[in-house]
């Protein structure tokens, strides 16, 4: 196998392994339908497999200098491979979250291992910590889309089985390397395990900011506004897309600290844009997802380059970023689930007064307006705690001309109000996130002061 | 290292242009600015719209019989509204207030009370009928007190329905009249 063929297997594992940290954020909703769980628990998917890659990441990178990087790698595919399949044919929340967590440990000791073996693909340390911190950025930002796709056209297992044959193709390049590979054990230098402290906070901080940008863009879009996964997953194909368009020429420019804190500072003021919303339209999402895609590839691939440079064994140190990455996820989804979910109650409540306001006020007959009344109450209880869609409710419009356009007027005004008080249900998250970012800057600017970030 | 350095501090100058930019021309079109439509004081008096016609009268009287009612339990009319639909939400919303059955009576009668005073103020009715009705609402039991308001369907949409409770009413204070 050449060595581009190993690269690109390489990469393709690492993409794909990190794709799973954000590829259900949109088969959610079918997931809590199907599985008949609470919301709680079904945030779960995404946090039990973040939360076990966080913490099993580090102890595979010292698996990887025990077992050598090659074997490791095409273990952890396997093991990923097998727990995908779990997934896939999991008929409970249960079977489906331990299904995760084996997933997230094959997958971080495959991304750990891959990252050991790169340089020896690519010709340097810094190529291949570019090349593995790219592929881990594309793998994320491209995973909602995925899976929305994927949930759409056929259904939310469909993501998992997929990666089944995916997977084990990818193990099966591996694996001559592997038999090459001869049993030798590194000794690990005490003073080399230390990871770089600033570099890795900022990743856990960026992080946090874009578990908000990924999970609750596709949130506010499919809960919020009502889009279905398709239609969000088109939607959200704006941040992979700058992206990969900013990766390029972001990494002509020479200074890691400068490309981290530009990143930080677009990721910040796209979460910011997202909180202040002037209306519920699809398309306003798109400045600031193009902000934060850009910063994705600005941000990510520099810190990580940060975290990595000099030093060695390169697993254990990808291992950190790894682990603080996800840390940071875990800690965004858990500090920001509770908020926009008490803010999404609290702003439905607002939205049911004021529609009723608006009902009540509406100049169309008391008997059109009571039954019109009643049969938004009948909505409002169908979807629970969701937003709703009032729309149905004011079909069909009268015959009557005047009382017909009055009715139409009601029903955009009250659709209006719903909309608003979804998208300002996002706001406090989304400035949280916008702070979360920021606060990255902290440890960028310190880093630059005391060593060469 | 200083043409490095220089592209760097570009790159900063250049995001954070473009952040506080995008965040500038979000707050100026609106962003941030969110207030859901205001709930009107239930107690402060409200203009009747249209006091001409009678489905318009019998829609401000149920109107001004909610806003009476929800003043005196210091709710909204909008909270009190789809609280008087059914039995069962009446009790979880009297349940929720921690309000007796004669205290929410006495709420409604009040609210029968302001509806009728206003159709008299907006000359609706005559003075002579508002008290007639004044006298009735009073001594109305609560459940029929609560289908004035609450059974609007009926209560606005005709002969046969609330209008027709309105007529009823109106019917009963012709029969206390000498």
């Amino acid at each position: 196998m050449s060595d581009r063929a190993t690269r690109a297997a390489l990469a393709a594992a690492v993409g794909l392994v990190l794709a799973d940290s954000s590829v259900v954020v949109l088969a959610l909703p079918d997931i809590y339908r199907e599985l008949d769980v609470s919301v709680a628990a079904v945030t779960w998917v995404l946090v039990s497999f973040n939360l076990v890659l966080a913490l099993a990441a580090v102890p595979a990178a010292f698996a990887s200098a025990v077992v050598g990087p090659a074997r490791l790698t095409v273990a952890g595919l396997v093991v990923f491979a097998l727990a995908s399949l779990a997934c896939g044919l999991a008929d409970s929340i249960g079977v489906l979250l331990v299904a995760r967590c084996a997933q997230a440990l094959g997958g971080a000791a495959a991304i750990c291992a891959a990252l050991e073996l790169l340089p020896s693909v690519v010709g340097s340390e810094r190529r291949a910590a570019t090349a593995w911190a790219a592929a881990g950025a594309a793998g994320a930002a491209l995973g909602p889309g995925i899976g929305g796709l994927m949930t759409e056209l056929i259904s939310w297992q469909s993501i998992f089985l997929a990666q089944v044959p995916a997977t084990l193709a990818l193990a099966l390049a591996l694996l001559p390397g592997a038999a090459r590979e001869g049993r030798t054990r590194s000794p690990l230098d005490q003073r080399s395990l230390r990871p770089h402290l600033a570099a890795n906070v900022a990743l856990a901080l960026v992080s946090a900011a874009l578990a908000a940008a990924l999970f609750l863009v596709v949130l506010l879009l499919i809960e919020g506004w009502r889009l279905t996964p398709i239609a969000a997953a088109a939607a959200v194909t704006v941040m992979p897309i700058c992206a990969l368009l900013a990766a390029a020429p972001a990494r002509r420019v020479r200074s890691v600290a400068a490309r981290a804190a530009a990143g930080v500072i677009l990721i910040a003021g796209g979460l910011a844009a997202l909180g202040l919303l002037p209306r519920a339209e699809v398309a306003l999402t798109f400045p600031p997802q193009a902000l934060i895609g850009a910063g994705l590839a600005l941000t990510l691939s520099a810190l990580t380059e940060a975290a990595l440079a000099g030093r060695s064994p390169q697993a254990l140190h990808g291992g950190w970023t790894i682990a603080a990455r996800h840390a940071g996820v875990v800690a965004g989804l858990l500090v920001l689930t509770p908020v926009f979910t008490a803010d999404l109650e609290t702003e439905r409540e607002r939205a049911q007064l004021a529609g009723t306001a608006a009902l009540l006020d509406a100049s169309i007959p008391p008997g059109a307006q009571l039954e019109l009344a009643n049969r938004i109450a009948e909505r409002i209880e169908q979807e629970g705690d969701k937003v709703p869609i009032l729309g149905p409710a004011f079909e069909p419009l009268p015959a009557d001309p005047a009382e017909r356009a009055a009715t139409a007027a009601l029903r955009t005004e009250i659709e209006d109000e719903v909309d608003r008080a979804a998208t300002h249900a996002f706001s406090g998250s989304f400035l949280i996130a916008a702070a979360f970012a920021l606060a990255a800057l902290i440890p960028i600017a310190l880093a630059r002061r005391r060593i060469a970030l | 290292m200083s043409g490095g350095e220089g592209s760097g501090r570009l790159l900063v100058a250049g995001a954070a242009v473009l952040a506080v930019a995008l965040v500038a021309a979000y707050l100026a079109f609106g962003g941030g600015a969110y207030e859901p439509t205001p709930v009107v004081d239930p107690c402060a008096p409200r203009e009747w719209r249209s006091p001409d016609g009678i489905e318009e009268s019998a829609q401000q009287f149920a109107l001004s019989a909610l806003d009476g009612a929800a003043c005196e339990l210091g709710v909204s009319r909008e909270t009190l509204a789809p609280a008087l639909a059914t039995e069962g939400s009446r009790a979880e919303f009297a349940a929720e207030l921690g309000i007796s059955d004669a205290e929410l009576e006495t709420a409604v009668r009040a609210g029968l009370l302001r509806g009728i005073d206003d159709a008299a103020e907006a000359g609706a009715i005559s003075p002579l009928v508002a008290e007639g009705l004044g006298a009735v609402a009073s001594r109305l039991p609560v459940d029929e007190s609560i289908a004035v308001i609450s059974d609007a369907g009926e209560f606005l949409a005709g002969a046969e329905g609330a209008i027709g409770d309105v007529g009823d009413l109106l019917d009963d204070a012709a029969g206390l009249l000498p």
